[in-house]
């Protein structure tokens, strides 16, 4: 059970702060309660290393000759490693809210709880089968807390679209697993047949927002820091940790070039994007595309080891950056130590990141590699930017509380590129994460001489339709254009001579089987 | 004492009874416990052994002659006695708060009655008259008072009608295929009528046209409840065919069959209910699939007849959830229109969450109630055919899109609303309750594994 102790600290914080919220919502130690529950959980998550590999089986369902599969949880290096990302954005989340507009919101506290707790599980996930589940719990939660929290009914077609896309992604790894059945494989995480591993990379991509490319996280709540952090490194690592289960040889497919264009494409698009946003919280959406598309190259390139660094690196050094809400110089020169975490240089913990596990898409490198680039400098531009609030009038106890938030997953950033995981302390392909780098250094010396305007981002919804929208646009003429002609149809079969319709169509299927027609 | 007595002759008497409270919450209490009362009577009380309660000794006899026919309620028939009366139990007690209580609980009484009644009539082939008498009995609980049968009322029951003499006729050719096995001639004419009849009774496309008309005619709760409890027992008296007659199981045509009427149900409900705008219609297409999917898990062989019956329990839960949310929704619009619900769930959320869950379960997405029959359907048929898979997936992606369709009309609109609860107490309480048991079936389906053990007991050779 030690496995789900961090779930279940989790679980019970959520359930604690809602209870005080509902009760008694003036509870002077509310705070408190939270942040002995988010340290507990993050502290529990150390103890995993001390028996992992760790498994879990819940009860099979029943009956046993129609459920082949059964939901079952493991800890291993790569699920510790997310864990921690998870446990930390969560302690990092608390620690940090006491120097926040609006403290307390309890509420909030405890969807970043529930939303944590929903992604532990995922991460912990053993086979695809229990990860639909979880991905779908998550889905749910995501669902509701985001109906829940905005306000205006237009904007809650984002969330929609957010939400089907999502379990469009979780349809897509349901169907790798009926792939795999008909080649006569039950797939889990060890036994992935080839052709269904893309399958499952495409399910992570399309949660993502990589294929096709779109931004599923566009919509945002009105508790964008806090919060709405936690949702959108939860919902992120909940996929990408699928990319760290696809075995190398199982992606091998005709599509793999192709993937990798469209991959490249997200990649450039979100790291140009991430550079010249005008704030970190509007680049939010596109730092999750750019550093989830360098984890699906790696996934693609047949190193799910690496694409684990990115998905890890993506939370870890994006939790300080979106949780700074104030102004402090000392801890803005911290904040760079997310930068050496991206930077795929020796013993960072991105140091995975650019090895290959296969010889496939050399020909793509040089457009990860200036994605990557885009992304540190990006990430240099925001850490360095200017904040609103002030910690100079606030006391003592909130400055250290508030340090010690941003501090802390920068410190754990560090430690997995040393210790804990299959992708720790690692030299890695030293040659292209120094390109990359000087890449990056070049970017930041040229970016204030340029007077490039920057673009247009809307948190809600593009001002200008662009190209992809106008695609996107045509699909759902379609869709009307077929829809009518359904709706036709059925007037027809409905209308007074319907029964006469109803008739020929029995004729032609009866003589169909007779014939010898045979079902797909 | 006499099994048959007690759980069809006392529930038509207690229809009658049922049908003299004039009471709207009394009648749903009364009959939603009389009913739940007969499903646990079935659990506790063994039939054809004698039951010892101190020095009194009872025993109820499976055996009731009537008209010179038998009926028999045997030891095999106690789950579908308890699924029968229980989910009939729990839709009297929810009928109330979809406002149809005088109308549903004395004529749903009697109909699960005379279904029960179908399920236990010797010679079988009689279960036809049962369920036609069913048909028409629930015929003037679909029609508005004081208004004229509409168009889907009237094609409804003349499509259930004309099943009764395909299949009355094929029986009687079966009955000459059992005395002569070798004659194929005899033995394909009576597979003919019989797929007839029951293409009419289970509505297999293009036979299903009354089902969406149906549903904007009729109260969306006596929708549900008729397509819960028609389709279950005209599927269970369809396995009693195919476990009789051995030739009819080993044919090599009627998987195919089965195959080609389900999916063809399965998809072109699936598309239809992607494309339609209004919610009641999207019920009755969804209703079309479950059905699909039955037959889908018939097609698989006696090994796999499991499946069918772990769709029943999710179906009529789906049902039950969806038809109360679409009546408290329906009775605050003029019509249940994408454009007339717009923001709908800002103001009934309980309602329209309803609604979404259940349509979520009916197309199989995960932690809900659909899921674990519709995975080990899909799963049985990648094993024979990634095609076939294929299309599952098809049928299943339509109506996954209508559910998304639904859930955009609900939660937007143009005019800036709060949340709030409008829904009651009572509605609320269903409306939760409705909403936790979908997932937990979805979560936990061994909790229905006793159940569904004893199903397959009914028959002699669909053991599973």
């Amino acid at each position: 059970m030690l496995i789900l102790l961090t779930f279940f600290l989790l679980v019970l914080s959520a359930a604690a702060v809602t209870i005080i919220r509902l009760m008694q919502p003036e509870f002077r130690f509310a705070w408190l309660t939270a942040a002995i529950g988010a340290l507990l959980a993050w502290i529990s998550i150390f103890f995993w290393q001390l028996v992992a590999p760790l498994t879990l089986r819940l009860p099979a369902w029943k009956p046993e000759t129609l459920f082949a599969s059964t939901p079952t949880f493991m800890a291993d290096g790569i699920a510790w490693a997310y864990g921690l990302a998870l446990a930390t954005l969560v302690l990092a989340t608390l620690l940090t809210a006491v120097a926040r507009a609006g403290f307390p919101q309890l509420l909030a506290w405890a969807g970043t709880f529930g939303l944590s707790a929903a992604g532990l599980l995922a991460v912990l996930a053993n086979d695809p089968f229990t990860l639909i589940l979880v991905w779908t719990a998550l889905d749910f939660t995501e669902l509701i807390l985001q109906l829940r929290s905005l306000d205006e009914p237009q904007s809650n077609r984002q969330v929609v679209t957010a939400f089907a896309v999502h379990v469009a992604g979780t349809g897509v790894l349901m169907w790798a697993s009926m792939v795999s059945l008909a080649g006569g494989t039950r797939m889990d995480f060890e036994n992935v047949p080839s052709g269904a591993g893309v399958y499952m990379l495409l399910a992570s991509g399309l949660r993502l927002g990589i294929f096709p490319l779109h931004l599923p996280f566009s919509a945002e709540s009105g508790l964008r820091r806090g919060f709405g952090t936690s949702l959108r490194l939860v919902s992120a690592a909940s996929s990408l940790v699928l990319l760290a289960r696809i075995p190398a040889g199982s992606i091998s497919s005709p599509l793999t070039p192709l993937l990798l264009a469209l991959t490249a494409l997200a990649a450039l698009y979100g790291g140009w994007m991430w550079l010249t946003t005008n704030s970190d919280l509007n680049g939010r959406p596109y730092w999750l595309l750019g550093m989830g598309a360098l984890a699906v190259a790696s996934a693609l390139r047949g190193n799910p080891v690496g694409s684990a660094a990115w998905g890890i690196a993506l939370i870890l050094a994006g939790t300080p950056l979106f949780l700074t809400s104030v102004q402090h110089s000392r801890l803005k020169k911290t904040l760079l130590a997310g930068a050496w975490g991206i930077s795929a240089l020796p013993f960072s913990p991105t140091a995975s990141g650019w090895q290959s596990g296969t010889a496939t898409g050399w020909g793509f490198w040089p457009f990860f590699i200036i994605a990557q680039s885009l992304l540190i400098a990006g990430y240099v531009r925001h850490a360095l930017r200017p904040s609103k609030g002030s910690l100079q009038y606030q006391p003592i106890f909130v400055k250290s509380l508030y340090s010690a938030g941003i501090i802390l997953p920068l410190l754990m950033l560090l430690l997995s590129g040393l210790w804990g995981w299959p992708g720790a302390l690692r030299l890695g392909n030293w040659p292209a994460s120094l390109i990359a780098v000087l890449l990056s250094g070049g970017l930041l010396w040229v970016w204030p001489r340029l007077k490039l305007p920057a673009p247009r981002v809307h948190w809600m919804r593009p001002s200008d339709p662009t190209r992809l929208n106008k695609l996107y646009q045509g699909l759902a003429t379609l869709y009307a254009a077929i829809g009518s002609a359904v709706r036709a149809f059925s007037m027809l079969l409905e209308g007074d001579g319907g029964i006469l319709w109803t008739l020929i169509f029995l004729i032609i299927f009866a003589s169909i089987l007779s014939t010898g027609g045979a079902a797909p | 004492m006499n099994a048959p007595l007690i759980w069809i002759g006392l529930p038509i008497a207690l229809a009658i009874i049922l049908s003299l409270i004039s009471r709207p919450r009394l009648s749903a209490r009364v009959g939603g416990i009389l009913a739940l009362a007969l499903a646990a009577l079935a659990w506790l009380v063994p039939i054809d052994d004698v039951l010892s309660i101190g020095a009194i000794s009872i025993k109820i006899t499976s055996v009731f002659q009537f008209l010179g026919r038998q009926l028999v309620l045997g030891a095999s028939s106690r789950s579908i006695l308890i699924v029968f009366y229980g989910l009939s139990g729990l839709w009297f007690l929810g009928a109330h708060a979809a406002g149809v209580s005088r109308r549903l609980v004395p004529a749903g009484m009697a109909i699960t009655a005379l279904l029960v009644g179908a399920l236990a009539v010797k010679p079988f082939l009689y279960a036809a008259l049962f369920i036609e008498t069913a048909v028409l009995l629930s015929a003037p609980i679909l029609i508005p008072p004081r208004q004229p049968a509409g168009r889907g009322v009237i094609r409804f029951v003349a499509y259930q009608t004309l099943a009764m003499p395909f299949i009355l006729f094929a029986g009687w050719l079966l009955a000459g295929v059992e005395t002569s096995p070798s004659d194929l001639i005899l033995a394909k004419q009576s597979a003919a009528l019989l797929g007839l009849g029951f293409a009419f009774l289970l509505a297999i496309f293009p036979l299903s046209t009354w089902m969406p008309m149906l549903a904007e005619d009729a109260p969306p709760y006596i929708f549900g409840f008729l397509q819960w409890i028609l389709p279950t027992t005209s599927l269970i008296f369809g396995l009693g065919f195919i476990d009789r007659y051995a030739w009819l199981r080993q044919s090599d045509l009627l998987p195919q069959v089965l195959r080609m009427a389900g999916f063809l149900m399965l998809v072109t409900g699936g598309l239809w209910a992607a494309f339609e705008k209004r919610l009641e219609r999207i019920l009755a297409y969804t209703s079309i699939t479950e059905t699909g999917c039955a037959l889908l898990a018939l097609s698989l062989g006696a090994d796999k007849t499991q499946i069918v019956f772990l769709l029943f329990i999710p179906r009529s839960f789906g049902l039950a959830v969806w038809t109360l949310g679409l009546s408290i929704v329906k009775d605050q619009v003029k019509s249940l229109d994408f454009a007339a619900i717009q923001g709908l769930a800002r103001r009934y959320p309980l309602a329209s969450g309803a609604i979404l869950v259940a349509q979520f379960s009916a197309s199989g997405v995960p932690l809900l109630a659909g899921f674990p029959p519709r995975y080990a359907l899909w799963d049985a048929l990648a094993q024979i055919s990634p095609n076939m898979a294929f299309w599952f997936g098809l049928g299943l992606l339509g109506l996954f899109l209508s559910a998304i369709r639904s859930l955009t009309a609900l939660v937007i609109s143009e005019k800036l609303t709060y949340w709030q609860l409008q829904e009651d107490w009572p509605q609320r309480i269903l409306l939760g309750i409705g909403i936790v048991v979908l997932f937990l079936l979805g979560l936990l389906p061994q909790m229905i594994y006793p159940l569904l053990n004893t199903f397959p007991l009914m028959f002699e050779h669909l053991g599973g």
